[in-house]
């Protein structure tokens, strides 16, 4: 039995930070890497239900990103994680959620998952694309934001809950393999503890590359994408002014200002 | 020859062979089944795991000799129990070695050599001693009777706080039956010691070296004098000493005999205890061994023989639960009933022949002889039981190695877990970036240094609070503001610095204090200066005491003692001596930890305030409640807060002005815990570098710079 689980390694902006020069993202020294929220979730909600489960589970974490992404991936090693998975090409840059998605779904097929996790979004783009096109490439039925699963590894199929507007739960019954979108508070993550992520630091991180998942260079990257991030930037803010003085100062103030913005300051 | 000279007392005078045969047998029977016992207990010691222990073992015996002798540490803030402990101790001593000098001749002196000694002045000086010795100890067991049954001491009330009624734990008659079949069996011993003594009188009352010299064994002289006024005769005395005589001896064999198999064994497990103590218990915790598979303890055989040794060295005194902050609040722990639970536990799974399964040696969780997560989270390691215990038992380590077990679980508190990877994310407890570490600098009108560009002669490391939180960020600027004005060439590490880690390794994430541990140390290598100074009692204790087990000495001092040099060194002056009322606050970390009582009320002293001590000051100051990672858990809602205790104690002092702190989470957890006790307005709660900068400099520059 095997629970695959689609992670991602995201950017939190610091204090103060600047754009980068070509205008499409925030300049590298300014953002903190961490695992994305969701993915917390998702890989707790596989590990439960490995640990749950009398059969053998293998709880595989896999991510398209370049090197940098091992801390997460080992991170998710010490979480219970069994084994992880880098793929990664030059010419994945600038892939967006649909490319991405074709890249995951070539591995999944590789891997020959029971079930599919991925979070319901990323923290720092929040395209909520990439499990959902996931699917779409399997052809393997899909659900959005769960937020409560039944699921016995190597079932047929898994009960889960959803939450609609207005505090109604949908409760949905799904054929196996299936791709699930995993919402924030499913469950509670555990704690990594240094040692455990020290320990997972020894333990290898598998590569695939382009040619590993049989994929053209065409297929990812820019041309494998039907969307390009134009620019990235912070709007001019709305400005506020102190109108100081007495109360009858404050109000004459008052009134000239709106006196200008009807027109008629002259 | 005088007619004393030869005056001694015949061992079992008058008795037929077959008795005492039968007397001795019993005796090798009763010293048979202590060597039995004593094995199964040290058995049950190296069960535990593996430890070896620093320092000469001489140095470390007589240093405990020296404990027992002068009664120092059972002394301590009970001297009634301490004075009483003493006259059962050098009582049951006295007579003890009166026996073995008895034993010395009788056994092995005379029939070897043909020495006798125990006869004559020395015989009769024997026995006015012994005599005392019996009247100490029974005046001193008496005291104790007193103390159990009349007195009602809350410390002696076994029920406990981490239980609830109906648990089959709670109460736990059983010890309070042993205390008593202690004390009523020693005295008895005692009790017909004297009575045979003076039976013995009676029955030998014609033979004139016996009965002239009787006034030599006081009390039985006296005894003797009134069972003869009440009529007995000497062949009624006969009677009763042969009777006396084996009721006696029984009992003192029997009580011999079950010292290891209960609380008695005491005398040596107290002893032993206190040999092998560390003396920095708590300010240096150990490091988890490389080779150690999991980190801290989960089985009862994963503590050290010596932490087995320490859980039956307790002997139930109390203090540590008197002393406890988390207990005086309602927590659910008691230090005392942490290693009773456990002493329960290993004496119930170790005592056996074989060792049961490790599944049957868990010792987290809720069922008898388990500590349960809530009791280990609701310690403050301000270490008030360690430094009172007056057997040496080292609760503050144990509390901390089950607590890493609970770490690498995930057991605790999810605003706890946010706050250690907070701290491994950012290096800080407030989740700000690295960048804003040295922020508080940029409002100053100098500048302070950076120790990692340029050599400093003082590096300043800032610690966690005093950079991030807002109140304390006035007082560093305070601070930084009085050593440049007294000429004192210091330097930051800025973003290079991270939480020291003191409170994460009490917390028992060791994994991450190694991290912040090894990249300060690297931090401060990497910078030249001369020594080091923190206004952080936390940072101060870390990187004094456990530093260097990574390698890592550095010279630093807490900054009451640069501020105390720098004043008479004359680089600082008073120019406006503060009349105040004030009453200092020893944080944990300096005053219990590190000793440093003085430096701190000697500058108060220095700025002219008046310093009105509360009664738990110095060792027995009482924690805020913050330490051990307890400033990252919130307290459960309703309950009444170590600090909000602390502050009616402050309060009660009339005329109270300024209730003085030198710990940036002193500030932090008093001046809230002022407000919500309502007396916000009656006194103010300041750091004593608050009152520095208002004494040394006139007021109208008192200003801070925002």
């Amino acid at each position: 039995m095997k629970i695959l689980i689609a992670v991602k390694q995201v950017a939190a902006l610091d204090e103060d930070f600047e754009i980068r020069a070509d205008g499409r993202d925030v300049e590298e020294e300014f953002l903190i890497r961490d695992l994305n929220e969701w993915d917390d979730y998702s890989l707790e909600e596989a590990v439960k239900i490995k640990e749950a489960s009398n059969e053998p589970v293998e709880v595989v974490v896999m991510s398209v990103a370049p090197e940098e992404a091992d801390e997460v991936l080992r991170k998710c090693l010490a979480k219970g994680a069994d084994r992880a998975i880098r793929i990664w090409d030059e010419g994945m840059e600038r892939s967006d959620p649909i490319a991405i998605a074709r890249i995951l779904a070539a591995a999944a097929k590789a891997e020959a998952p029971d079930m599919l996790f991925a979070g319901v979004q990323s923290s720092d783009q929040t395209f909520a694309a990439t499990g959902i096109a996931t699917a779409a490439f399997l052809g393997w039925p899909h659900a959005a934001v769960v937020s409560s699963l039944d699921y016995a590894p190597g079932a047929k199929s898994a009960v889960f809950r959803r939450e609609l507007e207005g505090g109604l739960l949908q409760e949905v019954e799904i054929q196996c393999p299936a791709v699930l979108t995993i919402q924030l508070g499913i469950n509670t993550p555990r704690y990594a503890s240094l040692r455990s992520i020290k320990q997972a630091a020894a333990k290898p991180v598998e590569l695939r590359t382009l040619a590993d998942l049989k994929l053209s260079s065409g297929e990812v990257g820019e041309s494998g994408s039907h969307s390009r991030i134009r620019r990235m930037y912070i709007p001019d803010k709305g400005q506020a002014q102190l109108i100081e003085g007495d109360a009858a100062a404050k109000a004459r103030r008052l009134a000239e200002i709106i006196r200008e913005f009807k027109g008629d300051a002259a | 020859m005088s007619r004393t000279d030869a005056v001694t007392r015949i061992l079992f005078e008058a008795f037929p062979t077959a008795e005492v045969r039968l007397f001795y047998a019993l005796g090798y029977a009763a010293i048979g089944i202590f060597c039995w016992g004593a094995y199964v207990q040290i058995r049950k010691y190296r069960r535990g795991a593996p430890l070896t222990l620093e320092g000469s073992l001489w140095s470390r015996a007589s240093d405990m000799v020296g404990k027992v002798v002068s009664h120092r540490t059972v002394n301590r803030r009970d001297h009634a129990a301490g004075g009483a402990h003493r006259l059962i101790f050098y009582g049951f001593a006295l007579l003890f070695l009166g026996t073995a000098t008895i034993t010395l001749q009788y056994d092995i002196l005379e029939p070897l050599f043909g020495i006798r000694f125990w006869q004559g002045r020395f015989y009769l000086v024997f026995s006015l001693v012994l005599d005392l010795a019996g009247i100490a100890l029974l005046g001193g067991l008496l005291y104790m009777m007193y103390r159990r049954g009349w007195m009602k001491l809350p410390k002696l009330d076994y029920a406990r706080t981490d239980r609830a009624l109906g648990d089959p734990d709670f109460l736990r008659p059983e010890y309070r039956r042993e205390d008593w079949a202690f004390l009523w069996t020693l005295v008895i011993i005692g009790g017909t010691g004297f009575l045979l003594e003076a039976a013995r009188l009676v029955w030998l009352h014609a033979r004139p070296d016996v009965w002239d010299t009787r006034w030599w064994s006081p009390v039985g002289a006296a005894v003797a004098e009134a069972l003869e006024a009440l009529g007995l005769t000497a062949q009624g005395g006969g009677v009763l000493r042969v009777s006396l005589w084996w009721f006696h001896g029984l009992v003192a064999l029997t009580f011999i005999a079950l010292i290891p198999f209960t609380k008695v064994k005491h005398i040596f497990t107290s002893a032993a205890s206190l040999m092998v103590r560390d003396p920095l218990a708590a300010q240096r915790l150990t490091r988890v061994p490389a080779a150690q598979e999991a980190p801290g303890v989960a089985k009862i055989t994963d503590f050290t023989w010596k932490q087995l040794l320490n859980l039956d060295a307790c002997t139930k005194c109390g203090r540590c639960h008197e002393a406890c902050p988390a207990q005086a609040v309602g927590a659910p722990l008691s230090p005392r009933d942490v290693i009773l639970s456990l002493r329960e536990f290993a004496n119930a799974a170790l005592e056996s022949a074989s060792l049961p399964p490790a599944a049957e040696l868990g010792v987290h969780g809720k069922s008898p002889g388990q500590v349960a997560m809530e009791t280990l989270w609701s310690c403050r390691t301000c270490m008030a039981c360690v430094e009172i215990c007056p057997v040496a038992v080292e609760h503050v380590p144990i509390i901390v190695q089950m607590r890493r077990k609970l770490v690498e679980d995930g057991a605790m508190d999810p605003l706890l877990t946010k706050t250690l990877q907070t701290i491994h994310k950012t290096g800080n407890s407030f989740g700000e970036s690295k960048r804003k570490r040295g922020s508080w600098a940029k409002g100053l009108p100098f500048k302070v240094k950076d120790a990692r560009k340029e050599a400093v002669d003082v590096l300043w490391f800032v610690g966690d609070y005093a950079s991030f939180d807002p109140r304390n960020q006035k007082v560093t600027q305070t601070f930084a503001t009085l050593l440049h004005q007294a000429g004192v060439d210091f330097g930051i590490l800025y973003d290079g610095e991270s939480n020291a880690g003191n409170d994460v390794r009490r917390v028992g994430e060791e994994g991450l204090y190694e991290v912040l541990a090894e990249s300060n140390i690297a931090a401060l290598a990497g910078a030249t200066f001369k020594s080091i100074v923190t206004t952080d009692p936390h940072s101060y204790n870390t990187i004094l005491n456990e530093y260097p087990d990574f390698g890592a000495k550095f010279p630093i001092e807490h900054y009451t003692t640069l501020l105390k040099k720098l004043f008479a060194a004359g680089q600082l002056t008073v120019a406006r001596p503060l009349s105040r009322r004030t009453t200092f606050h020893d944080p944990c970390h300096l005053g219990r930890f590190n000793k440093g009582y003085e430096a701190p009320r000697e500058l108060l002293k220095l700025l002219g305030c008046e310093l009105i001590d509360m009664k738990r000051c110095r060792d027995n100051s009482f924690c805020c409640g913050a330490g051990g990672g307890r400033i990252w858990i919130p307290d459960p809602v309703g309950s009444d807060k170590p600090a909000q205790n602390r502050m009616r104690e402050a309060a009660a002092i009339p005329g109270l002005q300024v209730y003085v702190v030198s710990c940036p989470k002193d500030l932090t957890m008093f001046e809230d815990a002022l407000k919500t006790t309502g007396n916000e307005g009656k006194f103010v709660v300041k750091e004593l570098i608050e009152l520095v900068r208002e004494a040394v400099v006139a007021p109208e520059t008192l200003a801070v710079p925002a």
